[in-house]
């Protein structure tokens, strides 16, 4: 008996000691340690919708575009591609010329060349975007290119009948005039496209190695970025390591006013990337993700709602964090949480029940709901669209913005439901999550206050999602997060033909705003834009298809050994200016 | 003996047929549909259609059937429709890390448990029993999430004795990631599992036999440890062994909290994600499992136990 | 053809009738004072259950304070929560939904458990073999898979639980049913009552079950303990009852955030609560067992 004892005490003891004599990894100092909130589904660009997987696919691959990583509000610039595009007078040809020497990752599936990867060529951006549209990728990238490129939509659906994609096959608007020209013809002016071909589903992928890999190609991703692939262990961590061959790119030398002072320039004009690889590690939970940062294991970390009010006080750094050299950065996101009505609904939608969604836009405190769920880390949204975001009217002061009772029971009344009565329990549908459910639980007791009942429905999010595309939502809370940052990307949301199962999932379909939506799309940016932009969204403001609620401030802690960090959720490709001071980090990683 | 080995397997195939109809059933008559989620925030309604082409959707229910049960049969379960990864390398790439931190964790229960157990019915009628009964129920009140929580902040985080997170596929560098989970999951089950094995040590406390052993003069330590635990064998090995197919699932809080990347992560995942394919593999497997499972602890009893006859 | 479980061993059979046997088991278990106090206990929940529902207890359960997460106070026993409610008024409504889900699933799950037991093991034969095929497959698909499934189906809400749980736990009850009707058909009253002509359905269910009734019993207290506890387990996966309910679950998964801003109450409070009700259900159903059951009966 003592024995099995001896043998119980001694198993525990020598995992303890084990688990305590720490193998430190030298071989991965230089690296950024940086945390994911999810679990990746693939590294290929066909695959971009979720942030995450976007993430860590915009360092392996290169686009022709991209942001400058300091300038606000966020500005394109060439990336791959040779200077601007060159742009025809009627804004319907966009003419690429592409930098030579982008050579892809070196790699076993270039045979032709013994595993030495070959560089990037016109031909091979027509390819990658034809994947994209190839309808057996089931690829959630195509909408960038969708009834934008001349013939593409044709030439997806003519593949969609054959059951056999034929790449051969020529796509009317896009012509490689010879390796390094690319001509890119539109259906009617696209103003956004700068901005999709900054996006991860517009990179170069070479043939040869999609082929090669086949349906597994999303776990070896080969790119002509400034890392290289070297391994991932699902649901854990991805290893990216520095593209020996990256070409010649440097760390921009001018930014933001504040940008020299917050140590922004040090690395100006130094050759990209700053630092030897990447470690991206997948933990789902908030507490170790926090914790684990706090030790030191990872260089960055969002601060989560519970673990704000020991980490900030009065807006700044507690002092025991800021004598560890943890640095505290306030970025505004640009995004954009909102109560939506289905206007295919009987109760909720349509003008009849115009007042009755106002009123309940009235109910809410955006100050409360902002204090007790956020900590404070946002601002009330008046309309769809986010501070940063080029259309944005600091003017706008939408007049159904609460808490005002008084107003909303009139309204209320007004709506033939005084007090509530007569008005059927309202059907709001939500995902699951504690804090989302909190916040709806929110909403409910407020509605309460003038008679109105609210019936909460916790989906999984896929339920939740066909719901919505279905028009079988009476109400549902969202969030929406800029994909560029035009204000277009918003007001779509609310543009007729782009109901459900579109992304105008309150089907909100009134002519009018449809009517300056078609205008607005092929206008350049510009006054003469933002006005008719400020018209649509008085009229979104007054139809009240939406309660707006507030943009998201996210507030990061980093370390001090690692530097240049500035936060925007459309800028992807970050981790190349990073640099991590590893003697620095020794040093202060003793005081942790 | 063989014989019934033979007629038990045969029995498997009827069950696992009916569990693949069920499965079916649940998930592709009545679940939830997932294209809307694989399409992104931006779709049409020419996509969808040509997305439900490409995933089999729009083809009739019996050969959508016919098609799953091939994928049965071969053991081959095509893609998954969240990450498209295929589902045999997420079963085998997750049932490594998983099996590290439950088998060992399962063992170490199992044995503190037993001598636990013992030593409650040794002391069956004192202040003892009642109290070590108390605390093994408040044991299975308290949430894993407190253990977890307080234990990572603890032992991880304050004290340093192990990493926060995370895991390393290395067979000498996963232990240090293991150990914390594997202590929370003894702690965790331990109450459980002592009351469990009470209750079945108990009954036989107060057969005949062992007044008749009793009576025959032999100590109250030698009759427990000789002729009880013995005999109480074959209910502490049907639970042994009912719990074993849950084994390769590991422990989908523990997993998630901890960053290990195994099979109980996955299938909170695909619950999450409604990714049918992924879930009717692991349906289908653990349910082949708990079959064999069951005729595995038919037949270890029939060895412990000789009273115990086929039929 | 038989399966799943083995044949164990056959107990020193007890041929008394119902009548004694139940006044029997009345005497039997009056003697175990911890089983009274525990049955009192059950009581009492019980008794918070209709006050709560009624509105007699804790009444402002779903009244917001001015504070979030004060601390346990004189006023508020186990503080409040973000919206300032009394953690204690929730605890203790939390009571009626553990209550409601335990009776709620014995509802749906014992009249399947016992009629398909019944009928398996007192006809035998091919109407057995179906019966056994069927709960072998039910039961051979992790639980919390077809509840999922099943809440696909429904849409979710608090009838889902009821529904999913109820129809995913009959299968123990209806093995232990069927096995004590195999083994009761073989005895004389039963025999006898067949001769003089009586029906199958009088035969099982007139003679029979009441018979086999304190399985049914002893099973209906453990089934409490695990629907509690699987409303935790589906709150934390976000498919128990709907928000603003103030059940046990919830208040455990809500923790999982707030234990790091050092709020250990709500956890607290609910944890009691279910501690409580399931250790005097737990010590209750052993009383009961020692009380019904012939193979303890020796003692």
């Amino acid at each position: 008996m003592l024995k099995i004892w001896f043998l119980v005490l001694a198993l525990i003891t020598s995992i303890t000691i084990t688990s305590c004599t720490k193998k430190e990894d030298k071989e991965y100092d230089h690296f950024v340690h940086y945390p994911i909130k999810a679990n990746i589904k693939g590294i290929d660009p066909i695959h971009s919708s979720d942030l995450y997987s976007s993430t860590v696919m915009a360092q392996i691959y290169s686009a022709l575009m991209q942001y400058n990583y300091l300038k606000r509000p966020t500005t394109v610039e060439p990336l791959d591609a040779d200077g601007m595009p060159k742009i025809s007078k009627d804004q319907k040809t966009y003419t690429f010329k592409i930098k030579k020497g982008i050579m892809f990752h070196d790699n076993p599936c270039f045979k032709a060349t013994n595993g030495k990867g070959r560089e990037v060529t016109a031909e091979d951006y027509i390819y990658s975007w034809k994947r994209v549209a190839d309808p057996k990728s089931v690829s959630d990238g195509f909408w960038v290119f969708e009834g934008k490129i001349k013939g593409f939509k044709q030439w997806q659906e003519e593949a969609s009948k054959a059951g056999k994609t034929d790449y051969s096959k020529p796509v009317p608007g896009l012509e490689a005039v010879d390796s390094y020209t690319l001509k890119i013809t539109l259906e009617k002016p696209y103003p956004q496209l700068l901005y999709v071909l900054t996006m991860n589903q517009s990179s170069p992928v070479a043939k040869e190695c999609v082929e090669h890999y086949g349906p597994e190609y999303q776990n070896n991703p080969v790119g002509s970025g400034p890392y290289k692939f070297k391994s991932w262990v699902r649901n854990s961590k991805i290893i990216l390591e520095k593209n020996p061959n990256y070409r010649q790119e440097t760390y921009p030398t001018t930014g933001e006013p504040t940008d020299a002072a917050n140590g922004l320039l040090a690395d100006a004009g130094k050759k990209l990337p700053l630092n030897e690889g990447v470690i991206f590690t997948e933990v789902v939970e908030d507490q170790p993700r926090y914790l684990n940062f706090r030790k030191g294991v990872f260089d960055i970390a969002e601060i989560p709602k519970d673990n704000f009010d020991t980490t900030v006080k009065n807006d700044e750094l507690v002092p025991e964090l800021a004598s560890q050299g943890i640095r505290l950065g306030k970025y505004i996101d640009d995004d954009v949480t909102f109560e939506s009505f289905n206007q295919d609904d009987p109760i909720v939608g349509g003008a009849k029940a115009k007042h009755l969604r106002q009123a309940l836009s009235l109910v809410i405190d955006p100050q409360e709901l902002i204090t007790k769920f956020y900590n404070g880390r946002a601002v009330p949204a008046h309309g769809p669209i986010p501070p940063s975001i080029s259309g944005y009217d600091p003017s706008l002061k939408n007049p159904y913005k609460g808490p005002n009772l008084e107003k909303a029971k009139a309204l209320l009344k007004k709506a033939g439901y005084p007090d509530g009565k007569g008005l059927p329990e309202l059907q709001y549908e939500t995902y699951a999550g504690s804090t989302g459910r909190q916040i709806v639980e929110y909403f409910q007791q407020r509605a309460a206050l003038i008679g109105v009942k609210i019936k909460i429905t916790v989906n999984t999010w896929p339920e939740f999602l066909s719901k919505q595309k279905k028009r079988r939502a009476q109400m549902f809370g969202m969030a929406w997060s800029a994909d560029y940052p035009d204000a277009e990307n918003f007001l779509q949301l609310f543009y007729g033909p782009n109901g459900s199962p579109g992304p105008n999932n309150s089907n909100y379909n009134n002519p009018e705003f449809n009517k300056l939506y078609d205008k607005a799309a092929v206008m350049q940016d510009g006054p003469a834009r933002n006005a008719i932009y400020r018209k649509m969204v008085d009229l979104v403001v007054e139809d009240a298809p939406w309660i707006f609620n507030i943009h998201r401030k996210q507030y990061v802690l980093t370390h001090g050994w690692f530097k240049n960090y500035k936060r925007n959720m459309m800028i992807l490709n970050h981790i190349k200016y990073y640099t991590v001071d590893s003697a620095l980090k020794e040093q202060l990683k003793k005081k942790l | 003996m063989l014989a019934y080995v033979a007629r038990r397997l045969l029995y498997l195939i009827p069950v696992i047929f009916g569990v693949t109809i069920l499965t079916f059933v649940l998930f592709n008559v009545v679940g939830g549909d997932p294209v809307y989620q694989k399409m992104g925030k931006h779709g049409s309604e020419a996509e969808i259609k040509i997305l439900r082409h490409e995933l089999g959707l729009d083809r009739p229910l019996p050969e959508q059937y016919l098609f799953y049960l091939k994928q049965c049969v071969t053991f081959n379960f095509g893609r998954s429709w969240a990450t498209n990864q295929n589902i045999t390398d997420m079963l085998t790439a997750g049932i490594g890390p998983s099996m590290s931190l439950s088998i060992p964790a399962f063992f170490i229960t199992i044995v503190l448990s037993i001598l636990l157990s013992i030593l409650i019915v040794f002391f069956r009628n004192g202040l003892m029993d009642k109290l070590l009964q108390v605390f093994c129920i408040a044991g299975t009140c308290i949430s894993v999430l407190v253990y977890v929580i307080l234990g990572q902040y603890f032992f991880a985080y304050k004290w340093g004795m192990f990493p926060i997170s995370g895991y390393d596929s290395g067979w000498d560098s996963r232990w240090q990631f293991l150990a914390l989970p594997m202590i929370i999951w003894v702690a965790v089950s331990i109450g459980y599992e002592v009351l469990l094995y009470r209750s079945a040590i108990l009954e036989e406390v107060f057969q005949d036999y062992v007044r008749t052993a009793r009576a025959k003069g032999l100590t109250e330590k030698v009759v427990l440890l000789k002729h009880v635990l013995k005999n109480s064998l074959t209910p502490i090995i049907t639970s042994i062994m009912m719990e074993v197919p849950l084994l390769i699932t590991g422990a989908l809080v523990l997993e998630a909290f901890f960053g290990i990347p195994g099979l109980g992560g996955m299938i909170y995942q695909a619950v999450a994600n409604s990714d049918f394919p992924v879930i009717k593999a692991m349906t289908f497997i653990g349910s082949v499992l708990f079959v064999l499972a069951n005729l595995a602890s038919d037949l270890l009893v029939s060895l412990v136990d000789p009273r115990v006859e086929f039929n | 053809m038989s399966t799943g479980t083995t044949a164990t061993v056959e107990q020193n059979q007890v041929s008394s009738a119902g009548v004694s046997l139940w006044s029997d088991a009345y005497r039997r278990f009056k003697k175990n004072k911890l089983g009274v106090v525990c049955f009192f206990i059950i009581c009492g929940y019980v008794a918070i259950a209709l006050l709560t529902w009624l509105g007699l207890l804790g009444a402002d359960f779903s009244v917001n304070g001015p504070d979030s997460y004060a601390a346990p106070s004189s006023s508020h026993w186990f503080g409040t929560d973000i919206f300032g409610r009394d953690v204690f008024a929730r605890g203790l409504h939390g009571t009626r939904i553990a209550l409601s889900i335990g009776l709620a699933t014995s509802f749906i799950a014992i009249p399947i458990g016992v009629t398909l037991g019944a009928i398996a093991g007192y006809f035998g034969g091919l109407v057995d073999d179906f019966i056994v095929w069927f709960y072998n497959v039910v039961e051979s698909i992790p639980d919390i898979l077809k509840i999922i499934a099943l809440g696909y189906a429904m849409g979710r809400g608090i009838s889902t639980v009821y529904i999913s749980i109820g129809l995913t736990t009959w299968v123990s009850l209806c093995k232990l049913i069927r096995t004590e009707f195999m083994k009761h058909k073989r005895r004389d009253y039963v025999q006898s009552a067949m001769a003089i002509g009586a029906s199958h359905k009088r035969r099982m269910f007139l003679h029979i079950l009441p018979n086999v009734f304190h399985i049914i019993l002893v099973n209906l207290s453990v089934r409490f303990i695990t629907a509690i506890k699987m409303e935790v387990v589906l709150s934390y996966l976000g498919l128990g009852v709907e928000p603003g309910q103030p059940s046990w679950g919830i208040m455990i998964d809500d923790a999982k955030l707030e234990m790091a801003r050092g709020v250990w109450w709500g956890l607290t409070c609910a944890s009691i609560f279910m501690f409580f009700l399931i250790l005097a259900f737990t010590l209750f159903n052993d009383a009961l067992r020692e009380a019904l059951d012939p193979k303890l009966r020796n003692k």
